[in-house]
């Protein structure tokens, strides 16, 4: 029996090893590195204390990017899970070609973040784009529409893109939920002659509530990292409109040469995260209590 | 109208948009990539192209480095799914199928890390690779894309494991099989379908990686397909005939992968979901 315990961890460490060596032992040194006031890669700094931590909490572009973190989430969140919802609704269903539908709808996922940044970009622009000219034949626009030239227009343009990457991930597991859910219960229903949209809300949707809490976690997580879509599309612009944490982070870190400022951003980013992730996972926790 | 005639309307309506949502953007990058320079640009896009060029792909591939991309990219993702699946499916055995000390808090941290921020620990990776002068090579992107990959791939592994019946395995134990043999002979070929979705998640995302190649990577000649291709767009802005030729060649090798391994790794994701 000691042989075998020998042997699982054994196993197990190798992996815990390389954990700790990429994730645990930087997430360490970035909170060593925010008590100093090192400034670029390889130079030196003096021990500061929380000089950096009370100069950016005074900071409004840091409480901006938090809250505009906060919106990214929110905004990706619903639209992701929305269409993620109604994909899933209809891949539940039998149809010919549905199993080419499941397995192809994740090709948004599968192709390199640039490669969704060079067609949207081009999608979207003013010149040769698809989106103006449909919009512009549809009568909903007059001329064209620079999508990323104004703040707002830009954040909500990036939310889609975005959103449009991850649905059908988030779609293949509510998928997963829903073949779960016992077909006998939806022929009972329909027996009782309860529609489609009662049988939604009744069934589908009660019993696919764990599932969608835990995506919602998970999914707030991977919203909030995000960088690679923002960067290369806008760089957090215009005008910090679409400058979120990991932005900031990275601008302070290698445009600003604020290398312990920023070390002290990330601290406070993962503070934020474990303690959404602590307090969800309670409430979770407590919803299940009662059911 | 009756109801049933009804619903099919409604589900076909619903599955076109889902159609035209995930399909018309690639059809347009692709059928764009050979369109003349002239129609790409015009005003009023066509849905079929009315000229045919490869130009585009020509001038790509003489003017860019986009074949040492792709090789260095095919390098970095290969190894980090050789290694992902060298170090999570022992893990995710020991952790699904063997009793230890401290299992639970291990599993836990290990599904903590699967959400971690990558920016978070980027600035004190460039610090410390940059100690150890492994900075601009390709073995430390392969490194961090592994630790990245294998949370996630030890939790899919996890119902994989958990179908694998109880006395298949005390059988073989009953004949004096360790866990070693146990976990090759028996587990790995039950778990085949399980590890191949693992490997094709571990590709996926190493071949997707943008952050840290980006930053960690200094030589052209050491750039993966995502960093390359971004370092384009900047460099010739608006030659979209380009940029398209280079979308087109860089969702050509996933396409390619996936129309083998696609089945697979879509049941592992969903597989891995549910339990």
């Amino acid at each position: 029996m000691a042989a075998t315990r020998n042997l699982a961890l054994a196993f197990v460490v190798p992996a815990m090893a390389l954990l700790g060596l990429i994730l645990g032992w930087p997430l360490f040194s970035a909170f060593l590195l925010s008590l100093q006031d090192v400034r670029s890669v390889g130079t030196e700094g003096q021990w500061v204390g929380l000089a950096n931590y009370t100069k950016l909490l005074a900071d409004g572009a840091v409480w901006r990017a938090l809250g505009m973190s906060v919106a990214w989430v929110v905004a990706n969140g619903i639209l992701q899970t929305a269409l993620a919802l109604a994909a899933a609704l209809v891949l539940n269903q039998k149809f010919a070609g549905v199993r080419i539908a499941r397995t192809w709808i994740i090709l948004t996922w599968i192709v390199p973040t640039v490669i969704v940044v060079i067609i949207w970009r081009w999608l979207f622009s003013t010149s040769g784009g698809m989106i103006n000219p449909l919009l512009m034949q549809a009568g909903l626009i007059e001329r064209p529409v620079g999508f990323f030239s104004t703040p707002w227009s830009a954040f909500a343009t990036l939310v889609f893109i975005n959103s449009w990457r991850w649905f059908p991930f988030i779609a293949l597991m509510l998928l997963a939920g829903m073949t779960r859910i016992p077909a006998d219960l939806y022929e009972a229903a329909r027996i009782d002659g309860a529609g489609a949209w009662k049988r939604f809300t009744r069934i589908t949707w009660p019993l696919l509530k764990p599932t969608l809490s835990v995506l919602a976690v998970v999914g707030t997580l991977l919203s909030f990292n995000v960088f690679d879509i923002i960067w290369l599309l806008t760089a957090g612009g215009p005008a910090g409109g679409t400058t979120t944490l990991p932005i900031l982070i990275y601008e302070t870190a290698f445009k600003g040469y604020r290398l312990s400022e920023a070390a002290a951003l990330s601290v406070i980013a993962t503070f934020v995260l474990v303690a959404f992730a602590l307090v969800t996972a309670r409430s979770m926790h407590r919803d299940e209590g009662r059911t | 109208m009756n109801r049933s005639a009804r619903s099919t309307i409604l589900l076909l309506a619903a599955g076109i948009a889902l159609l035209i949502l995930v399909a018309l953007p690639f059809w347009w990058v692709v059928t764009g990539s050979v369109k003349a320079p002239q129609e790409i640009i015009s005003r009023a896009p066509t849905f079929f192209p009315h000229s045919f060029t490869l130009d585009h792909y020509l001038r790509l591939l003489a003017r860019s480095a986009y074949a040492t991309y792709v090789g260095n990219s095919l390098i970095v993702a290969g190894a980090s799914t050789l290694l992902t699946l060298l170090l999570a499916v022992p893990a995710a055995y020991a952790f699904f199928r063997l009793e230890f000390a401290g299992r639970e808090t291990l599993y836990r941290i290990i599904l903590l890390a699967y959400a971690f921020p990558s920016i978070v620990v980027l600035i004190p990776l460039f610090g410390m690779f940059a100690k150890l002068g492994v900075i601009d090579t390709l073995p430390a992107l392969i490194v961090i894309n592994v630790a990245f990959a294998l949370p996630f791939s030890i939790w899919m592994l996890r119902s994989f494991f958990a179908e694998v019946p109880k006395d298949i395995e005390e059988a073989a134990i009953m004949d004096g099989a360790g866990p070693v043999t146990v976990l090759r002979r028996i587990m790995m070929p039950l778990i085949a379908p399980g590890i191949a979705s693992v490997g094709v998640f571990a590709f996926i995302t190493s071949w997707t990686e943008y952050v840290f190649a980006s930053v960690l990577i200094i030589s052209d000649a050491k750039r993966t397909v995502p960093v390359g291709f971004s370092g384009m767009i900047g460099q010739y802005q608006i030659d979209w005939g380009l940029l398209l030729a280079g979308a087109g060649l860089a969702i050509l090798p996933v396409v390619i992968l996936f129309a083998f391994v696609g089945r697979w790794f879509v049941s592992g994701l969903t597989e891995g979901a549910v339990k």
